[in-house]
């Protein structure tokens, strides 16, 4: 039996969001917004020194505090549940790292806390003010001890131990080769070096990390969580292993989320200490992390050296590449991901789009005394796209040659192809072609002209360039490719009710994507219904089936995978009756605008709600074989990678005296595949790119030499504002994905995959004329004026 | 320490509350008047995500003291349009895709109205200037200065009028 598949009417559509007006009206609901009967607020103690034993806390005093509740150390919680250990039961976590050596974290640092901001106890009082007013009165024995603050240092046989239990500070050990890069270097007319520092970042989401739990005693034992997060049912997971409460008696509801990011993904101490405190003192508490926790506290990201050689023959044509990767990742391993993800995302992602043979790199994690890191948009990807491009600029700049052109002397072709580092296929692209459209768009050769001439004002413009890719579309295969064998399982429920409303069930777990809209567009579409026909019902483990959450730029291609096996199911129950019914054969029967019709016949037609009055309560109706008449199905969906690419084009100018640097324009050209929506695309896009420019001019977590926290404020961290990023110049190419059913490939990630690696090259590119070399991120205005002190220093030295 | 008694105006209702002297504003709108769109970003009137009107003039409620209310005329986000009819701010958020998680929205859209309010024909660059202390993580603020353009446009061409309660 074929059943007609409908038209398209919303996908591709630039529809406005559904879940908007609300969040307009300040009627959004975030966990902060939630308050419950007798709740209590939590506040914890963490350390103000990098590295120091615990002799002793007295918490007497704070506990003295009429309204204070409880206070709870390592004593009295770290027998109950954990250590975290990352890369053990992570379930879709990853073992990435399978060589790991594991940390295991306490729930609260009991002997010695591991860097600024390890929580070393909790107090739960009637409110926050209460709460940190206790935490102050809460007196800790301290012995400082030397801290491991550098990561090169760290891997000596002198340095002190991160963790005593371990043999060494390197965590992590891996490498790889395909080809002969030694032989190729040696054999090549020029090679060209390079050490890269990728700065620390933080994906800062604007709504901290907070949670609520409600943990009841007696025969309706169990927990409700409310919790800020990218996976409700992961977090489930977690939670019921770790509390060991049954998964039926465990809720995790995640109401609206103020970003995320990829930190909301993680599984945190704070996550297991409130429920346990709940139970304590058997009543709800809250935790809202401060803006202070939340920069000292939750998970840093991507602090890695990159260590670059790259081979060229006289046209510039690449022979051969090689990285190291040396990751400075803090503490502790996150949890799920391991301290692997940056350094190896990285490796992977060194190559892109360039056609070369001989590959090699090697990637290490190395703790230290600072707050651990994690996932963060674009993981490690942002860190192989800035080593890369920046060295393949070194080629042009030194061969002379321009960079727009050497690019497409090395470019891969269009067609699928195998990943050399993958080791999955890439699923084709539009690599030359996004390089060309994005040369066009910017109006490179007169921008080039006005470069030199403004140069003999003494103005200095640059322009970087990137030509990216975007590993998206996370499941099962792409985990099995990076070595974790771990199965990836994403439902949707698709329901038509019984007065013709579609209900779109899902685990996936949106934290600004739009999904509301996303689903019920395709869902809508997949269906033949109209687009106010479809509700989306999401992230609480009571009413949505099992997900792996929302990351990876991978639930706009789960999701649609899954609705669209769903409503094919749908469509031909509701063929079947609507032909019974209508006294036509099941293949002409077609879908659209909220009705089945007879093909060539539209005015023999049943609504869905006429179909669905028929399958729920009228069995005299139904065609004989119906089987079951529910017209609901729940399907998963596990695609094939994707592999979205890209070129990003920056153009910047300097001032030299005052060493600022300021984005003038940002061109984008992106090819994600079929789009779904182009407003959300393009907003996803310009909002990785501010996170992008943030990262590559601004944002610093910088640790003194003692391994103390210098950016415990926004303005010392300094989030881009509306002043410095400018309005994105956006095109699309589209080279639908044969990977996945929609044609789609993953794009949330693109805009700070792509964009560190543009900016910089541009500031390299402004500063040519003054021979300096720039090497790290982010490039702050006293980073530019010392290296121009220095090439100055360096050509009077050589004039006299 | 002693309560303070305070009188004040709040989304066009007359308010009488008992307040420590050391209760900030975001926390009297949030908790003990579960107006919760204003949202806490910091802390330190570093984000902008806790905007609110007073007397017609935005100020951060995580350091304005509720003491110092008294007396005056408080407007928050959701004192800004109505279902039925969203303020053309509002509505042009919708249309330029300014919105994402939603989180920094209600600060954007007490700051762009003040802003509008003040200087119904701004530049771009004066939008992005007004706008520097609202910070927002998702949007790359492209779709928010469009919208706060966009409105501006419709307002002073008569299409549109502001919704306040
Ligand atoms: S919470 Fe008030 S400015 Fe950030
Ligand atoms: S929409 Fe998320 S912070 Fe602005």
């Amino acid at each position: 039996m074929s059943v007609q598949t409908p038209q398209h009417r919303y996908v591709g559509e630039r529809l406005v969001r559904v879940e908007d007006p609300r969040l307009l009206r300040g009627r959004g609901q975030y966990v902060d917004d939630i308050d419950l009967p007798g709740m209590a607020h939590a506040a914890f103690v963490r350390s103000p020194f990098p590295h120091a034993r615990i002799n002793g806390i007295d918490v007497e005093a704070a506990l003295a505090l009429d309204g204070v509740f409880g206070i709870f150390t390592g004593k009295d919680l770290n027998h109950l549940a954990g250590p975290l250990i990352a890369g053990r039961n992570d379930y879709g976590g990853a073992t990435l790292g399978s060589d790991l050596l594991e940390t295991k974290r306490q729930l609260l640092a009991a002997d010695k806390a591991r860097h600024v901001g390890d929580a070393v106890a909790v107090v739960v009082a009637r409110d926050r003010y209460l709460a940190e007013d206790a935490c102050e009165l809460v007196h800790v024995d301290w012995e400082p001890l030397p801290a491991v603050v550098d990561a090169n240092e760290a891997l000596s046989d002198d340095s002190p131990r991160v963790d005593e239990a371990l043999a060494s500070n390197n965590i992590v050990h891996k490498d790889f080769e395909t080809g002969d890069v030694q032989a190729a270097m040696d054999s090549a007319p020029h090679v060209f070096r390079k050490r890269f520092h990728h700065g620390r970042c933080h994906p800062a989401p604007l709504e901290p990390r907070g949670i609520i739990a409600d943990w009841t005693t007696g025969a309706d034992r169990g927990v409700t969580v409310w919790i800020s997060h990218q996976m409700a049912h992961l977090m489930r997971t977690y939670l019921s292993e770790l509390l060991q409460m049954p998964e039926g008696r465990l809720r995790v509801i995640v109401p609206d989320v103020g970003g995320g990011f990829g930190l909301k993904a993680h599984l945190f101490t704070e996550d297991v200490v409130i429920p346990l405190v709940s139970r304590a003192l058997d009543r709800p508490v809250k935790w809202i992390e401060d803006r202070y926790e939340n920069l000292a506290a939750s998970n840093h990201a991507r602090e890695v050296f990159c260590d670059i050689e790259a081979a060229a023959d006289d046209d510039g044509r690449l022979l051969a590449l090689r990285m190291k990767f040396l990751g400075d990742v803090g503490a502790y391993s996150p949890v799920p991901y391991t301290p692997w993800i940056d350094v190896g995302m990285a490796a992977k992602s060194m190559l892109g789009s360039y056609d070369i043979d001989n590959v090699g790199y090697t990637t290490d994690a190395v703790l230290t005394n600072k707050c651990p890191t994690g996932a963060y948009r674009g993981v490690g990807q942002t860190v192989g796209q800035c080593a890369r491009e920046s060295i393949v600029d070194d080629v042009a700049r030194k061969l002379d040659i321009d960079p727009f052109e050497l690019r497409l002397r090395n470019c891969i072709g269009d067609e699928p192809r195998v990943n050399p580092i993958g080791p999955h296929h890439y699923d084709g692209g539009s690599y030359a072609e996004c390089l060309r459209k994005a040369r066009d768009v910017l109006g490179y050769d007169e921008l080039r002209e006005r470069q030199l001439e403004l140069r003999e004002q003494g103005r200095y413009i640059g322009i970087g360039i990137c030509n990216f890719m975007e590993h998206g579309a996370w499941g099962s295969k792409t985990y099995r490719a990076h070595g974790a064998d771990r199965p990836f399982i994403d439902l949707v429920r698709l329901t038509v009710e019984p007065g013709g409303s579609v209900v779109v069930a899902t685990g996936l777990t949106p934290n600004g994507q739009g999904h509301e809209t996303t689903f019920a567009q395709l869902a809508a579409d997949a269906l033949g219904a109209d687009l106010e026909q479809v509700r989306v019902v999401q992230a609480d483990t009571e009413r949505t089936p099992f997900s792996m959450g929302t990351r990876g730029s991978r639930s706009g291609v789960v999701g649609s995978g899954a609705i669209l096996r769903a409503a094919e199911d749908l469509r031909e129950k509701m063929a079947q009756i609507a032909a019974h019914q209508l006294e036509a054969a099941v293949e002409d029967i077609e879908f659209g605008g909220g009705k089945a019709s007879v093909r060539g016949a539209p005015s023999q037609a049943l609504t869905f709600r006429e179909i669905a009055q028929i399958a729920y309560f009228a069995p005299e109706k139904q065609p004989e074989d119906i089987g079951e008449p529910a017209l609901v199905s729940t399907r998963s969906y596990d695609p094939d990678p994707t592999y979205g690419n890209g070129t990003v084009v920056a153009v910047v100018e300097v001032d030299v005296k005052t060493g600022i640097v300021k984005t003038e324009r940002i061109v984008f050209v992106e090819d994600c595949g079929v789009v779904l929506n182009p407003m959300i695309v393009d907003g996803q896009i310009a909002g990785g790119v501010a996170q992008g420019i943030g990262q590559s001019l601004l944002e610093q977590l910088a640790y003194d030499v003692d391994g103390q926290l210098l950016s415990g404020t926004l303005k010392d961290f300094l989030y881009p504002t509306a002043g410095d990023v400018p309005s994105v110049e956006i095109a699309h190419v589209v080279t639908p994905s044969p990977a996945t059913t929609s044609g789609m490939k993953g794009v949330a990630e693109s805009g700070i995959i792509a964009t560190p690696a543009a900016v910089v090259n541009a500031v390299a590119d402004a500063l040519s004329p003054f021979s300096v070399e720039v090497d790290h991120t982010p490039i702050t205005p006293n980073d530019v004026r010392a290296l121009l002190r220095a090439a100055q220093a360096s050509s009077q030295a050589a004039t006299t | 320490m002693n309560k303070h008694l305070i009188k004040f105006v709040l989304n066009g209702e007359p308010r009488e509350i008992l307040v420590e002297p050391n209760e900030l504003l975001m926390n009297v709108v949030r908790e003990r008047e579960s107006l919760t769109g204003t949202k806490y970003g910091c802390g330190i009137g570093e984000c902008g995500a806790c905007a609110v009107h007073v007397d017609g003039q935005p100020l951060l409620s995580c350091i304005v003291l509720a003491a110092d209310v008294d007396g005056r005329e408080v407007v928050t986000v959701e004192g800004i349009g109505s279902y039925g009819q969203l303020d053309p701010v509002q509505e042009a958020f919708l249309d330029e895709g300014g919105v994402q998680c939603g989180y920094c929205t209600p600060g954007m859209v007490v700051m762009s109205r003040a802003l509008l309010n003040e200087n119904p024909n701004p530049t771009e660059l004066e939008v992005r200037h007004y706008m520097r202390g609202s910070l927002c993580r998702c949007t790359g603020y492209s779709g928010i200065v469009r919208a706060v353009l966009s409105a501006a446009e419709k307002e002073s061409s008569g299409k549109a009028v502001p919704v306040a309660s």
